[in-house]
Order: structure tokens, then C-alpha cells, then sequence
């Protein structure tokens, strides 16, 4: 039930997580941040298996600081994605695989440029211009599809974004609440209001 | 005295020191000389072949210098069979890196690797040193191109111009006395060329004694390796006036 | 002297010794000095730093390192037993705050740290690591600055003020005679520098200094700042100097 959107602007990335944390028929919690920031410039927002995301989430998030402090360098979000990616791939290899998908948004400062990846619990990963994950994903791909182009501005991105949570509103049997907005680019990640 | 604490690496002796590790140091002192230097637009490493004879067959690989990733090369001074074994591992850093992060591993990171794998040899282990220095000279995004060198204790540091194995003390300062911060990579290739001419015992330089290698971006910002094979080496000496006066005697 | 008790690690001497840890000791006495002083609320440490040189690239020789956000080290003796030993500890940093989800202590980690260099003394095959290290920082939701002191051993302690590594006897009979409670950043890192100065000779471009304030910030002083703390020190020592001479001067006239 749970929706992740991501896409890619002009020199920025703008992701939308819903904040609702349900179990079974029943929503327990409605204001649940569903994304965690690995970096200064990158974000990556998480759905599955509760638990699971927010365990792998941390690990993620910890092993690219643990790199960071140990070479005073940053990781981009390519390899960031790359590896998140090896990580799930890993997993589902093991005996108790980890159920997350995943969007990784960020900044790339070396090269200048915003990039999203979109990574699934079987460890697919791709670089894309606008993802989601979800059901929410059947009612706002076509959306993105008819309206994103490359160099968005921010403004027109949030207006699209909003075309989409409203078109889950009305067309999703689910009532998703309410959702987080997050933006990162050259000055970081952070979270914004639509 | 020194005797009773040199016999395993893993013992400091009563003054604080690891005889094993200052011993390698020594024995790479009488090693074939190799030095870098770190230009503006790419880096030199040259070095010199020690063993030559004229059965020894000429052959296209080299053995004072190697590629040890896309972004990285070394040269080495000291047991080549040790060498061998770092230079695969640190072979197999670099592809590891390249798989986790599909990215070129950043050179001082592999530099690091290599170095907390000498290290371990000196603590842990009832086994000698690696008896192996090396320089390094690479690119990344990071800090652009760079050159570092590493001895058998496992500490490294970055250079602009450095020398390892026979004469480097005499070599080191000659590079102290001709280095220019803006120096290009053509006038650090005969800056490599004369430290090697003054430095070397043998009294004629020849693409026989000597290897030589660079690193450059080409147009596409990629780097680009050029081990220089004997002719162009003999060509370079030729240029700058430091081989072909062979002493006919 | 010493016989076969030095051969190996985890055996004492007839009179109670364990020989390679004192003779790691040596090493982190033959390191470049360290300083560590706890401020009112700010912590400093300041290294001796050796000359870089002509051809060096001072961006790779690191004294002072981070740990994590809020935790630094310094550290004396062997720089590639350090290397190894530090990311041994950033490691624990990390994990510590995906298990627990709150950062190190400044006192466990410290702690960990001591503790690996003790396993290192009383394992078969190895030798201890050969250095000391000063650590700094500032606990989660607590605003007193902490400073502590391992060594070769294992052991850890909690300090005002110390030194480590080469001269750390001077430098520490120093701090002893000098250091007041409550100081302030300016007068620790001034501290600092002055005691320092005790073991440098060759002034501001041989000292790094590092400044953690209560809000985990780190800052690394410029040379240029550390210069203007040496001549006010050198200015100081003047008139202390001139006073001295004038009282002299005038019971002569």
C-alpha cells in the first residue's frame, strides 16, 4: 500500500514518501517518515516489510558514514546506489533475505548533477529521469510520463508531484494520508512543504 | 645485542623498535632505484632494471612497473616476489572496490588497503615484513592526480616527487633541487631521465637498465597508461641528450 | 638481562614484567608529542607536527583524526599501528549507533579502544600496538568536555590535562604546574600551544591544533592563528623576562 515518487530535475531531485504505517486492514501511525539521509546530498527512501526497511535503511546509513569518516571523502549517490544494490543482492541470497525497495536520490557534487536510482528487493538497480514504487506507481507513472521533462524547476516540480498525490486521493482505494516531501541538491537534503 | 629481538617481526625491542621492519628498509636501500614525480597534467614513474644480461630476454612486460587499476600504477623497489603478492592483492582491492561502488577505487584508499596489509605484518603472525617499497601514482576525482609512496612498515604519504631503493637519498635531493610546482609531465619525464643518469651506478643510460611509464587524461578525461617500450625509452634518452653517448671501449 | 621473558608476550619476568609492553612504551616515547586540556567548556588537543617536507604533500600526514561526530584522537608512536587502530574504533562508532541508535560515549569508546590494544598484550603471535593516544569529545545531551588518556598496556584514565609521546614528562610537569579549572577556549588553546612550545622549538609550523566545542564542532586552527598564539606566548615571556630584569636593576643603582 505503500507509495515512494521520485523524480529528477533540472539540478535537484524531488521524492515523496507517504507516511503511513498500516497493518493489515488497520493504520497504526500516519506521521511515519519513511526515508533516511545517507549523506549531506543524498537521501533514500524505503518500503517493504516493516522492520526490515528501517533495519536495512540504518545499516546502509551507517556503513556509507563509516566510509565517509574513514577517507574524509563522499560517497556519490552512484555509488551509493551500487552499493545498496550489492548489499540487497547479498541478501536475497542468504537465508533471510531483507523485503525493501528502495529510491536513492541525491547530488552528485563531483560531476554536478542530480541522479535517482530505483532498486527493488531483488537487488535490480537503474538510474532513471522519475521512479516510484508502490501501487501508488500504477496511478502516477502515467502522470510523470505526460509531464516530467529533464530540466523541471522546482516550482513545476512540485506542482507535478501534487498532480500525482492527487491522483491517488481520488483513484487509490487507499486513503494515503498525507506525505513527506524531500529535496535534494547543492546545498544538501531537506524537507519541503507542496 | 640486536640479535635477540630480530630472530620474529612481531617484538619491539628495548628501545621501542622493530629491527624486522628497519631491516627490509635496508635491504630495499641496495634495491634498483624507482621514483615519481607528480606533474601538472599526469605523473612519471621510472625506474631501474638492476638485474641485465644479454640472454635475459627482453620481454614486453615489465618488472619494475606495473597497472594496478585503470586509475592507478606503482613501481617497486625491493623482493619482487613480495611485490608480486601485494601487487595481486592490491589488484583485487581494486576490482572489489570497482564491484561494490561501480566506481575507480580512489588511489589513496588503495594505497591505504595495500598499507594495512603491510602492517599486519608487522604485528601479527610469526612472519616477516614484506620487504617491499613502492610508489603510486594515480587519478581521481577527488584530488586529481597523485602520487604516494609506501614502505614495509605500512605507513605512506603523498609526495610531489619521490624516490625509492638504491641512491635515493642523492636522488631525493637532486628532485628537492629541480622541482617546480608547475612542472609538465614532458619536463618531469627528463627531470626522471637526469636524477636517473646522476643516480644510477652504470655509466651509460639505456632502455636495457631502465623502464619508464605515464599516466595522462586523454581527451575524454580518462586515464591513460603508457608504458614506454625500449626504442621509445632509448628515444627519449635520445632527446635529452642523456643515453647514446656510449663510451665505445 | 632480560633473558627469554621478552620473547614472548604473555609471559611475565621472575619480578613481574611484561617486557614487550614496556618496550612498546619506548615507541610511543620516540613519537612526536601530543597535548590534550580539558577547557571550561571546550577541549583541546595540539600535536607536535613534523616537518613537512619540501616535496611532501601535507594533505596525507594526519596527527589529529575523527572517530565520529563528536569523538577525536590524537595519538603518539607507530602512525600505521594508529591507522589500523583507528578504524578498528570508527567502526565500533558506527555500529554502536546502529544497535543502540545513540553515538558513542566518549568513555566507551575510549574504553573499546583500551581494550583492544590490552588484547593485543596477552594474545599469542602478536605484539601490543605501539602508541597512545589522547582522546576528545563530548557525550550525546551533555554539555562537560572529556578527555582521556590509553596506552600500550590497555590501560585507560581520565585527564584535565596530558601529554603523550616524545617529552610528555616536561610537557606534563608543565601542565601540572599551569593548568587552572574553568578555562576558556582561547586560554586552553593558548595552554596548549605554551606547553607545547616546552618540547617544539621550531614554533607555529610544527604545532596542529585542534578545538572541539561543546556543540561538537571541531575546528582545525589555521597556521597563520596558531603563528599570532606563538608570538603573543613569545611576547609574553619577554616582559615576563624584562620584569625580572628590572627589579635586579634597580637594588644595583
Amino acid at each position: 500500500m505503500e507509495t515512494l515518487i521520485g523524480m529528477v530535475g533540472k539540478d535537484f531531485v524531488l521524492t515523496a514518501a507517504d507516511t503511513s504505517a498500516a497493518r493489515s486492514i488497520t493504520v497504526m501511525k500516519s506521521n511515519e517518515d519513511k526515508s533516511r539521509d545517507l549523506n549531506k546530498h543524498i537521501v533514500m527512501l524505503y518500503s517493504g516489510e516493516p522492520g526490515d526497511t528501517v533495519h536495512f535503511a540504518e545499516y546502509i546509513q551507517r556503513n556509507v558514514r563509516f566510509y565517509e569518516i574513514k577517507n574524509g571523502i563522499e560517497l556519490t549517490p552512484k555509488a551509493a546506489a551500487t552499493f545498496t544494490r550489492k548489499e540487497l543482492a547479498t541478501s536475497l541470497r542468504s537465508r533471510h533475505p531483507y523485503a525493501v525497495n528502495l529510491l536513492i536520490a541525491g547530488y552528485d557534487v563531483t560531476t554536478l548533477t542530480s541522479q535517482l536510482y530505483w532498486i527493488d528487493y531483488l537487488g535490480s538497480s537503474i538510474s532513471v529521469p522519475f521512479a516510484a514504487h508502490g501501487y501508488g506507481a500504477y496511478y502516477t507513472l502515467s502522470l510523470l510520463d505526460r509531464y516530467h521533462r529533464p530540466d523541471l524547476s522546482l516550482d513545476e516540480a512540485k506542482i507535478l508531484i501534487k498532480k500525482c498525490i492527487d491522483e491517488l486521493k481520488s483513484r487509490f482505494i487507499i486513503n494515503l494520508a498525507d506525505f513527506k516531501i524531500k529535496v535534494a541538491d547543492k546545498d544538501g537534503v531537506r524537507e519541503i512543504e507542496i | 645485542m640486536a640479535r635477540r629481538y630480530d630472530a620474529r617481526t612481531t617484538i619491539f625491542s628495548p628501545e621501542g623498535r622493530l629491527y624486522q621492519v628497519e631491516y627490509a628498509m635496508e635491504a630495499i636501500s641496495h634495491a634498483g632505484t624507482a621514483l615519481g614525480i607528480l606533474a601538472s597534467d599526469g605523473i612519471v614513474i621510472a625506474a631501474e632494471k638492476k638485474v641485465t644480461s644479454k640472454l635475459l630476454e627482453q620481454t614486453t612486460t615489465s618488472e619494475k612497473i606495473y597497472l594496478l587499476n585503470d586509475n592507478v600504477i606503482c613501481g617497486v623497489a625491493g623482493i619482487t616476489a613480495d611485490a608480486n603478492i601485494l601487487i595481486n592483492y592490491a589488484r583485487q582491492a581494486a576490482q572489489q572496490y570497482l564491484f561494490t561502488y561501480d566506481e575507480d577505487i580512489p588511489v589513496e584508499q588503495l594505497v591505504q588497503r595495500l598499507c594495512d596489509l603491510k602492517q599486519g605484518y608487522t604485528q601479527y603472525g610469526g612472519l616477516r615484513p614484506f620487504g617491499v617499497s613502492f610508489i603510486y601514482a594515480g587519478h581521481d576525482s577527488h584530488y586529481g592526480f597523485q602520487l604516494y609512496h609506501s614502505d614495509p612498515s605500512g605507513n605512506y604519504g603523498g609526495w610531489k616527487a619521490t624516490c625509492i631503493g638504491a641512491n635515493n637519498a642523492s636522488a631525493q635531493s637532486l628532485l628537492k633541487q629541480d622541482y617546480k610546482d608547475d612542472i609538465t609531465l614532458k619536463e618531469a619525464k627528463e627531470l626522471a631521465a637526469k636524477v636517473l643518469s646522476k643516480t644510477m651506478d652504470s655509466t651509460t643510460l639505456s632502455s636495457e637498465k631502465l623502464e619508464f611509464a605515464t599516466i595522462s587524461l586523454n581527451d575524454e578525461n580518462k586515464v591513460v597508461y603508457h608504458l614506454y617500450k625500449p626504442d621509445e625509452i632509448d628515444l627519449l634518452l635520445k632527446e635529452h641528450n642523456l643515453g647514446g653517448q656510449e663510451t665505445e671501449q | 638481562m632480560a633473558g627469554s621473558y621478552d620473547r614472548a608476550l604473555t609471559v611475565f619476568s621472575p619480578d613481574g614484567h611484561l617486557f614487550q609492553v614496556e618496550y612498546a612504551l619506548e615507541a610511543v616515547r620516540k613519537g612526536t608529542c601530543a597535548v590534550g586540556i580539558r577547557g571550561e567548556d571546550c577541549v583541546v588537543l595540539g600535536v607536535e607536527k613534523k616537518s613537512v617536507l619540501k616535496l611532501q604533500d601535507p594533505r596525507t600526514v594526519r596527527k589529529i583524526v575523527t572517530l565520529d561526530d563528536h569523538v577525536c584522537m590524537a595519538f603518539a608512536g607507530l602512525s600505521a599501528d594508529a591507522r589500523v587502530l583507528v578504524n578498528k574504533a570508527r567502526i565500533e562508532c558506527q555500529s554502536h549507533r546502529l544497535t543502540v541508535e545513540d553515538p558513542v560515549s566518549v568513555e566507551y569508546i575510549t574504553r573499546y579502544i583500551a581494550g583492544i590494544q590490552q588484547k593485543y598484550t596477552q594474545s599469542g603471535g602478536v605484539r601490543p600496538f605501539g602508541i597512545s593516544t589522547l582522546i576528545i569529545g563530548f557525550d550525546a545531551n551533555d554539555k562537560v568536555p572529556r578527555l582521556y588518556q590509553t596506552d600500550p598496556s590497555g590501560i585507560y584514565s581520565a585527564w584535565k590535562a596530558n601529554a603523550i609521546g616524545r617529552s610528555s614528562k616536561t610537557v606534563r610537569e608543565f601542565l601540572e604546574k599551569n593548568y587552572k579549572e574553568g578555562l576558556t577556549k582561547e586560554e586552553s588553546i593558548k595552554l596548549a600551544v605554551k606547553s607545547l612550545l616546552e618540547v617544539v622549538q621550531t614554533g607555529a609550523k610544527n604545532i596542529e591544533i585542534a578545538v572541539m566545542t561543546s556543540d561538537s564542532v571541531v575546528k582545525n586552527l589555521e597556521i597563520e592563528e596558531v603563528e599570532a598564539i606563538v608570538s603573543e606566548i613569545e611576547k609574553e615571556k619577554e616582559a615576563e623576562a624584562e620584569k625580572k630584569k628590572k627589579p635586579s636593576t634597580s637594588t644595583a643603582q
